[in-house]
């Protein structure tokens, strides 16, 4: 290895891979780590064109000195992926600076993958892992340009045997990627420091905040039931549970109290997996009262909310099972029953005494909550998604003034009646029904379907789910929000009305990104057992599948020494012919066929009579024919060369026959 | 480390010859002589392989995986590449080379390449220098090796080495040829004597001068004549080829004698001896060389002159 230096021509390929591999991380890394990177790429090529070489050492010492405790100040540690990617990259940056050898761009080449490897670890898109396969493909035709001892080849050479090479590894990658064995957690913990920030549901509920929601067509997480799904009315998926109110919002109380009660379940058992969007809060939302998952770490509140350990920062998939109807065991504790029945003293004043009023005409606890959803229904209360803006006494202004609300509203006011009664009550916040995706049988929760409604201690029963916005606006819990918006109030956005077919083409694109989810992203041991199974292989465990990995790679090492040892038999006579022939066929079309009992001497003499502005060309082009064909090896013209010939030979139609 | 390498590379030279035996050139490459290992940047990719994919499975993601494997697979791809450059090529060697001690050796090799495929960046190391080329699909080429050779006497190369690091510079595969090359060192042309046919005649540049001059007659063509002094006018007519001879090719050839150059070492009247030679070659007079052991009648011509070199080349060492 000489230590060669390096040229412009090498560092702007190198420089330009670097820059594309940081394209990928644009999103995530602060915007002037890229900022040094290129300004030392665009320095060191500003030196290299003027012919001058890298800087002296001691400037690279200061940047180093100078930009290291910033990354320190802005992170906070070198260990999380963003930082170390960061700190990787201003490092590629500063290297490139003083490449002054090949050796230096080779050490940066290294660090391009490595860079565009950690792209791959923050996204999971299609389209990023195929740019940076594409980025991967260039940096190995700048490295075969950059290694070739001669004069570098063309980009276009360069970039054909890169591909080549890319070509064919992807047999072998196939069968790792399918049987390399995968392990069920990871090595170590991760630092968490994913730039998501937190979006849908809140843990606190204002008048109107789930209106926001309602307009957002982002997905929140995607369900795929085992076997039926349970009906409309029944798919309620829980977030988080509010019982503090103060008048206007309602909040989760922190309580000690984190024991769970005890329920008996009731009706069928619903299995289904429940593939959650990073949102940056440590809820997940299962269907009504889960009662099993598959997160090790996550545990139930008290109020069956099922909560991570941490924000959830990226996807997760959770296997769980869930009830839709209980039956309580256990008689409520004091505790929360105080907690369930408390209201801000001296707040709403007109809906204490409108409950009041109804309790003394209604002991039953039931009969009272059908009573106030009968008012629902039949005063002239609306359903719309711009509801007035209300004040302290929130409840008072919506139950007697506007009347006009959206979920939260009426989850809001049927709570503060039924805690008035001496119920206790409370407001339970997540997703109802969901959009079924036919293309791929799993039900798609937006952002849109958000959703409040109430849970009523009922003695003797436990906590009932009533959900009063169904009162006011039966369709609403049947259908779809956008159906509902749209014939209410035209404020849903203009995707919502187009015609069926967009729809359609939505979800079927929301299938195959379910698919690449479920296939590729979510492979993992569980696939890995199911594929030996496929291959009728019993009992399959870690040591089959290694054996399998082991078989796999033998043959397609195999086909690979084959397929590359292949292009080393000596071309035969047939390729010369082959040409030859296309070139009969080029001049076939152009008007003159060879005949038969022609050699190719006759057949170019007779070109040069009918079509002289042809006849030179031709009559070169068979005397090469002549000599590759009836002559001995390596004598004048190549192979090769004919045939480029061939190909460029492009005579043109004429009507002078 | 070096040195370990430099060790290991030795242990398998011998190895390759005693399990190969002779080679008798032209050498065609066969699989089972090319051996292959990564390079310093191929094992610092490997580092780096082993980086991604613990960082593939430890964040568990299946396409951090997907491009580690990919990685990993195109540098076997590579090794499957960098093998291939070299498999078969049929290799061929000048086997007899002239050089002065303290000058340049030429070596050449000639790379046949009978394949559909180029073979890039292929290296000749021989006598520690190296030289590099590349041979096209169905052709092929000289690769000059230029090595300094310091001592006279007859160098025998039993081995030299062919290496390839293309495609990626990952991975170098070599192959050991066992050729067998002869470099005939001449002495350094050196000493401060003059020609003896000087000092009978009154001087070497006076003879010299005179050399093209005086047309003396004509005699017949034989080869090594130089071509000027053809008498194409002759040859022209339909005779004989007839080659115009002057006063001093005409004039009585000089032995260039060892016995003339008593009160030398060897080295030196060597030195002097291969000086006299190219100088009466330069000067197209016949010479003769009688040193002990061997004598080499009066004559002309490059086979001449390369035939009295090899002869001071091979003086005392054994080899004729």
């Amino acid at each position: 290895m000489t230590p060669e230096r390096v040229s412009y021509d090498q560092l702007l390929g190198i420089s330009g891979c670097l820059g594309l591999a940081l394209l990928a991380h644009v999103t995530t890394l602060p915007l002037w780590v890229p900022a040094i990177v290129v300004a030392c790429g665009l320095i060191r090529l500003g030196l290299a064109r003027s012919g001058r070489g890298a800087p002296p050492g001691r400037v690279l010492v200061v940047i180093a000195l100078l930009v290291t405790p910033l990354l320190f100040v802005r992170f906070h540690t070198f260990n999380g992926l963003v930082a170390g990617t960061a700190l990787l990259s201003v490092a590629a940056g500063l290297k490139l600076l003083e490449t002054k050898t090949q050796r230096d761009i080779y050490i940066v080449t290294l660090i391009v993958y490595f860079v565009s490897l950690a792209a791959l670890l923050e996204g999971d898109s299609f389209w990023l892992l195929a740019y940076l396969i594409g980025v991967c493909w260039l940096t190995t035709a700048t490295l075969l340009r950059l290694t070739s001892g001669g004069p570098a080849p063309g980009w276009r050479r360069s970039l054909r045997y890169g591909g080549r090479v890319l070509a064919q590894a992807l047999p072998l990658t196939l069968v790792f990627w399918l049987l390399f064995p995968r392990f069920a957690g990871p090595l170590w913990q991760i630092p968490n420091d994913s730039q998501v920030t937190a979006s849908g549901l809140g843990d606190t509920m204002s008048p109107g905040d789930i209106t926001q929601l309602a307009l957002s067509d982002e997905v929140a997480f995607r369900v795929r039931f085992d076997a039926a799904s349970p009906p409309n009315r029944e798919r309620y998926w829980r977030g988080p549970v509010l019982d503090y109110f103060d008048g206007h919002t309602w909040s989760h109380s922190p309580t000690s109290d984190t024991t769970v009660a005890a329920l008996q379940p009731q009706g069928p058992a619903y299995k289904y997996t429940v593939m959650m969007e990073p949102h940056r809060h440590r809820w997940i939302f299962m269907l009504d009262w889960p009662s099993s998952w598959n997160l090790p770490r996550a545990e139930l509140n008290s109020d069956y909310t099922l909560m991570q350990p941490e924000p959830l920062s990226r996807p997760v998939d959770v296997v769980g099972t869930s009830y839709t109807q209980v039956q309580a065991i256990e008689a409520l504790t004091p505790k929360i029953r105080n907690r369930d029945l408390r209201l801000p003293r001296n707040r709403n004043p007109r809906t204490q005494q409108l409950a009041q009023e109804l309790r003394s005409a209604h002991a039953d606890d039931l009969e009272y909550a059908q009573a106030v959803l009968a008012m629902f229904r039949q005063q002239a209360f609306f359903y719309t998604l711009t509801p007035p803006k209300l004040s302290d006494d929130s409840v008072d202004e919506f139950l007697f003034d506007t009347r006009r609300g959206f979920c939260g509203h009426y989850a809001s006011a049927f709570a503060t009646l039924l805690r008035a009664a001496g119920i206790p009550a409370r407001v339970i916040t997540g997703y109802q029904g969901g959009t079924l995706n036919p293309y791929g049988d799993y039900w798609i929760l937006r952002q849109s379907d958000a959703h409040a409604w109430t849970e009523a201690w009922i003695e003797g029963r436990g906590w009932v789910r009533i959900d009063p916005t169904a009162a006011i606006a039966p369709e609403r819990v049947e259908r779809g929000l956008a159906d509902v918006a749209s014939a209410d109030e035209s404020l849903a956005s203009p995707w919502q009305r187009k015609s069926l077919w967009f729809s359609g083409v939505r979800l079927r694109f929301d299938a195959v990104k379910q698919l690449w989810r479920e296939r590729i992203l979510d492979f993992d041991q569980d696939s890995q057992r199911k594929l030996l199974e496929m291959l009728n292989i019993p009992e399959p465990d870690g040591q089959k599948l290694v054996m399998v990995l082991a078989a796999a790679m033998g043959l397609v090492l195999g086909w690979l020494t084959w397929q590359v040892r292949r292009e080393l038999s000596p071309r035969s006579k047939d390729e010369t012919a082959r040409a030859f022939a296309r070139l009969c066929a080029k001049l076939a079309a152009a008007g003159i066929a060879r005949l038969p009992h022609e050699d190719a001497e006759a057949y170019a003499r007779r070109v040069a009579r009918l079509r002289p502005d042809l006849g030179a060309v031709v009559t070169h082009l068979c005397r090469q024919y002549s000599f590759l064909r009836y002559s001995a090896p390596s004598t004048g013209v190549t192979l090769g060369q004919f045939q480029a010939a061939v190909r460029a030979f492009r005579p043109k139609a004429s009507g002078v026959s | 480390m070096a040195s370990l390498r430099h060790a290991a590379s030795n242990q398998l030279r011998a190895r390759v010859i005693r399990r190969h035996g002779r080679d008798n050139l032209p050498v065609s490459i066969n699989r089972r002589r090319i051996y292959i290992l990564p390079t310093r940047f191929g094992f610092m990719l490997g580092a780096i392989l082993i980086a991604m994919l613990v960082a593939g499975l430890n964040y568990n993601s299946n396409l951090a995986l997907a491009f580690t494997f990919l990685m990993s697979s195109m540098a076997l791809v590579t090794m499957h590449h960098c093998n291939r450059n070299m498999l078969r090529l049929t290799v061929d060697a000048t086997t007899e080379v002239d050089a002065f001690a303290g000058r340049e050796a030429l070596l050449e090799f000639e790379l046949r390449n009978g394949s559909r495929v180029d073979r890039r960046d292929i290296e000749v190391r021989c006598l520690s220098a190296a030289g590099m080329g590349s041979v096209a699909a169905g052709e092929s080429t000289t690769i000059e090796v230029i090595a300094p050779v310091a001592q006279r006497g007859v160098t025998r190369i039993s081995q030299f080495e062919l290496r390839t690091r293309y495609p990626f510079g990952w991975f170098y595969s070599w192959t050991y040829v066992q050729g067998s090359i002869l470099i005939y060192v001449a002495p350094a042309p050196r000493g401060n004597r003059g020609l003896p046919s000087g000092a009978a005649h009154g001087g070497g540049s006076h003879s010299e001068a005179r050399g093209d001059e005086d047309f003396s007659g004509l005699r017949a063509y034989e080869p090594g004549v130089p071509l000027k002094h053809m008498a194409w006018k002759v040859l022209a007519r339909g005779g004989e080829p007839v080659v115009r001879s002057y006063s001093s090719l005409a004039a009585q050839p000089e032995w260039l004698d060892w016995s003339m150059l008593e009160g030398l070492d060897t080295e030196a009247r060597l030195s002097q001896l291969c000086l006299w030679v190219v100088e009466s070659d330069a000067a197209q007079r016949p010479y003769g060389l009688r040193i002990p052991g061997k004598e080499l009648a009066p004559s002309g011509g490059a086979a001449h002159r390369f035939a009295c070199l090899r002869a001071l080349a091979a003086f005392g060492t054994g080899a004729t």
